[in-house]
């Protein structure tokens, strides 16, 4: 018997998932879980999916790396751009990228900037983020943090780093914000999307293994969970064989 | 012939104490750093400490738009004011030193963006007096941002950004390869911006693993990525960008830069005794580059990276 699925493995097939053939996507700054999912994609169903729009196109990694910054993780690719063809795509947008920070709030927005105080009087200064852009410019993006407590999901972020669905609707008209946004967001414990009317996250479904309440609990906002949440569909067998055999060939998903 | 010679034609390399020299100088009369590479790849990191050895202060530090060791290190040799990089992370940790000494009011860092950053080095490169943007909504970087200003677009009348030219009194660059005239290759899949910061600035002065005859830039021109009209001085360092990569030559040295940023904690929670002695085996104490690769572990230690580096 194989070993069991774990829960970098469950996210990487949510988010899999939803990439569909042809587009056009690159990973983001914590790449480990997104490139997984982006290589998963490739193989099983989209192979005409487009990997750039961070200055390299369709890399070719012997196995998963944490940061695709690095010349090992891009392996042979087909060709590399700069800063400037990133300028454009800022603008131009993709079909999907992925974010995560320090903390993210009850609307999807991300702080990278600051926890507590101000912005040049801080509690904890965090890194700060590139680019700012693809969260709005791109069709849409999801956030994938691969840990899940009260601390990192709150109800207002102390900084926006990056927008999400900032208030809710009529915020985002008014910031001139167009595009879908966060789509959903994939953690070890659950999927939460995003209510229609409102823009505000709620419990989607728990991943095998926990419970509503339990993720309740580590959540530092009222998801508003009410009546059976459903199980997130686990990886299917084909999906678990490549993800393993493929994509992730030493384990690093399971690490 | 009447024995009339002809004039030769002058090399910039030079060596690393008198580029840092150069640069310190230069620094004095506008503070404007910039450096190249992105994150843990490529970054002109002997320069760097070159610098902080000839003793550079208040430095305000440019980079591509992700940057962190040698920022870090800059910092904690107190050589830094005011910092315009949009991230600033060892990316599987955060800089101990940047955090320290920005949480505690000594160093300010700027709010920014990756565009702004680009953009600005594309109006300085370009000649123009500012770039327009039209990719910023929503983040609360934009009411920070020190170097951006909304302006009514003239054609379509929207409201949009512009910032104005970044013009770095000195850039540092990396490269693998340079012949004697300045012409820079690199070999590394990606180039950053390492291009444009050469394009954008007063002073550009790069470090390279190794100096290679004129043939090898002639034969194959469009292998060039900074033409020797944009640099002015070449430095041949090997392992010049250590503990950042140089690929393919050599990989990120990731051990040394964790037991720096193990240090930088220990100093951020009140033991600076192992950061100053960091600082002074790496940075002041060495005389040369030879002494620095004896200091992280000599030869064999190298022999890794360099291997770490063909490994697929």
């Amino acid at each position: 018997m194989s070993a069991p699925i774990s829960p970098l493995e469950q996210m990487v097939v949510v988010l899999a998932r939803d990439l569909a053939d042809g587009e056009l996507g690159a990973a983001g700054a914590a790449a480990l879980v997104p490139m997984a999912a982006i290589a998963l994609a490739r193989e099983l169903h989209a192979p005409n999916l487009t990997i750039g729009g961070e200055m390299f196109f369709n890399p070719e990694p012997g196995r998963l790396y944490p940061s695709m910054l690095d010349d090992r993780a891009l392996g042979r690719c087909e060709a590399a751009e700069t800063f400037i063809e990133l300028f454009g795509h800022s603008h131009h947008g993709l079909d999907f990228f992925f974010h995560s920070g320090l903390q993210h709030d009850a609307f999807g927005n991300i702080n990278l900037h600051h926890v507590g105080g101000e912005l040049h009087t801080p509690g904890m200064r965090g890194p700060g983020a590139a680019n700012l852009s693809y969260c709005h410019t791109s069709t849409r993006f999801y956030i994938c943090p691969t840990v899940h407590t009260a601390r990192n999901f709150v109800e207002k972020v102390d900084f926006i780093t990056i927008p999400g669905h900032l208030s809710g609707p009529e915020a985002k008209r008014a910031a001139g914000m167009t595009n879908e946004g966060p789509r959903f967001v994939v953690t070890p414990r659950a999927v939460l999307d995003f209510d229609p009317a409102t823009l505000r996250m709620r419990l989607k479904s728990v991943h095998a293994g926990t419970t509503a309440e339990e993720v309740q609990r580590h959540t530092g906002f009222d998801l508003a969970v009410s009546g059976d949440v459903p199980t997130t569909p686990p990886p299917t067998d084909d999906e678990l064989t490549i993800l393993r055999e493929r994509v992730d060939k030493t384990g690093t998903l399971r690490a | 012939m009447d024995g009339q010679t002809k004039p030769r034609r002058r090399s910039k390399v030079t060596g690393l104490r008198d580029a840092a020299r150069l640069a310190r100088d230069a620094l004095q009369d506008r503070p404007e750093l910039c450096l190249g590479g992105l994150f843990k790849q490529g970054r002109p990191v002997a320069l760097v400490r070159g610098l902080l050895a000839a003793g550079a202060k208040g430095l305000h530090v440019y980079s591509s738009p992700g940057a962190g060791y040698d920022v870090d290190l800059m910092i904690a040799a107190g050589a830094v004011a005011q910092i315009f990089i949009p991230g600033v992370t060892l990316e599987n940790r955060l800089c101990p030193n940047f955090r320290r000494a920005v949480e505690a009011g000594q160093v300010t860092a700027h709010a920014l963006d990756a565009l702004t950053v680009v953009g600005g080095l594309m109006a300085s490169a370009h000649g123009v007096p500012f770039q327009p943007i039209d990719a910023l909504r929503g983040s609360d970087v934009l009411k920070h941002n020190p170097l951006i200003r909304e302006i009514d677009c003239p054609f379509s009348g929207r409201r949009i950004h512009a910032v104005g030219p970044i013009r770095p009194r000195v850039t540092l660059l990396h490269a693998q390869e340079a012949d004697l005239w300045g012409n820079l290759r690199h070999l590394s899949t990606m180039v950053y911006a390492d291009q444009l910061m050469a394009r954008a600035s007063d002073i550009v002065i790069a470090s390279v693993d190794r100096i290679v005859p004129d043939e090898v830039v002639l034969d194959d021109p469009t292998r060039v990525t900074v033409p020797a009209h944009y640099v002015d001085a070449v430095v041949e360092v090997p392992y010049g960008a250590h503990p950042t990569a140089s690929f393919p030559h050599y990989a990120m040295d990731e051990d040394h830069i964790d037991a720096y940023a193990d240090l930088g904690d220990a100093a951020r929670t009140g033991d600076r005794a192992g950061l100053d002695a960091y600082i002074a085996r790496h940075v002041t104490g060495p005389k040369n580059q030879d002494d620095y690769i004896e200091a992280v572990g000599g030869a064999q230690h190298f022999a890794r990276l360099e291997a770490e580096a063909r490994r697929e």
